[in-house]
């Protein structure tokens, strides 16, 4: 049986990493709630904006418009968004298979460049032989976790908006962890650009509005709009789903850590036991010794 | 008539008020009370929301008015 200082010392350091572990938890947990406030701020925004334009292009014809475009896909740029930080599960690990396996199957033939947000994306990028665009689309990608606003996510939609004007990129294509809740977060691929123009529904254009400037010209100045909402509510999605992640992951140490000190405090009384029981039998076995 | 004035990061205003004046694309636009469906998209400038208790401003860069039975929603970008 392992000696009572050992066990003593191991209990110590699980304990302490429990606390750093439930800690974190309790950090993430606090993160989260804000990252979900930010979802539920921009989600009025977002659907008001959609049904605008559907509205809209469902009397015109909004596949006229540049950003609209197909074109036979031969340079395909995927945004890959993940964290900065580890200690979070499978969360990054996610994204970055789920690029391995849309390169392996739908852009086998394609050039293929990445543009990596956040930090632990960037490392996985070292090991294939996806060419970075970070250097000339948009320098350091991953600060924009620092200060996660709608103002810095536009920057980056912008950039992405003219690279595919320039066609440099055929199509773009961001992949990131979309929130379900605190526990699950399912990875997403989402064809960024050439946007897909809204269904149309029958029911829609009831209204009769007066636009001005014209609905074209209107069109034309909600399309980049909308797709700066849309990378930003995927920003803002794998923000959250980050916090979620890390706080399932922290919770599950936390549990773990809990049951292992469980067990070494069984074994170290166990061992305590046993020492005072020899200790006893030894103090008896002399008595009788001297009895005799 | 009712106001909304939101950004993806925040609202910036909710609440009644008597009139509101944009910075639509082709000039100032001005919307009272019973207007009629109305989208417009905006230029930078200032809003100006008129209540009761007095005059807002409120700055943006871009965004999209749409008017419909009283109630006005400015999607600030």
């Amino acid at each position: 049986m392992a000696n009572l200082k050992e066990i003593r010392n191991r209990i110590t350091s699980v304990n302490s990493t429990m606390q750093i572990t439930s800690a974190m938890k309790m950090v993430s947990a606090a993160k989260l709630k804000r990252a979900q406030d930010a979802i539920t701020q921009m989600k009025p925004y977002a659907e008001k904006l959609q049904e605008i334009l559907t509205n809209l292009s469902s009397s015109l014809d909004a596949s006229e418009n540049e950003y609209a475009q197909e074109r036979e896909v031969k340079n395909v740029l995927i945004v890959g968004v993940t964290s900065n930080r580890g200690l979070c599960g499978g969360f990054n690990n996610n994204v970055v298979k789920k690029i391995k396996t849309l390169v392996a199957s739908e852009y086998k033939n394609c050039n293929i460049s990445v543009l990596p947000v956040g930090k632990k994306i960037n490392d996985a990028l070292k090991y294939t032989t996806w060419e970075s665009a970070s250097s000339e689309l948009y320098e350091h990608p991953e600060e924009i976790w620092n200060d996660l606003t709608f103002v810095n996510g536009s920057k980056m939609a912008d950039s992405l908006m003219q690279a595919y004007k320039r066609g440099q990129y055929d199509q773009i294509v961001v992949v990131y962890n979309s929130f379900i809740n605190a526990a699950s977060q399912i990875v997403k691929n989402e064809q960024f650009l050439p946007v897909q123009v809204p269904e149309q529904t029958e029911d829609s254009n009831t209204i009769d509005y007066v636009y001005d400037p014209s609905k074209k010209e209107i069109v034309k100045d909600l399309i980049p709009n909308s797709l700066r909402i849309r990378l930003y509510k995927a920003l803002l999605d794998s923000h959250a789903s980050e916090h979620g992640a890390r706080m399932t992951a922290m919770h599950q140490a936390t549990d773990n850590a809990t049951d292992l000190k469980k067990d070494l405090q069984l074994t170290y009384n166990k061992a305590r036991q046993a020492a005072i029981t020899s200790e006893i039998l030894e103090i008896v076995g002399g008595a009788e010794a001297l009895a005799n | 008539m009712n106001i909304e004035i939101i950004t993806p990061d925040k609202n910036l205003f909710k609440g009644t008020a008597d009139s509101i004046v944009v910075p639509g694309t082709s000039g100032l636009i001005g919307i009272l009370n019973d207007h009629a469906p109305f989208i417009t998209t905006l230029q930078k400038g200032q809003v100006v929301v008129t209540t009761s208790k007095g005059e807002q401003t409120f700055d943006v860069k871009s965004g999209v008015v749409e008017v419909l039975n009283n109630n006005v929603i400015v999607l600030a970008g």
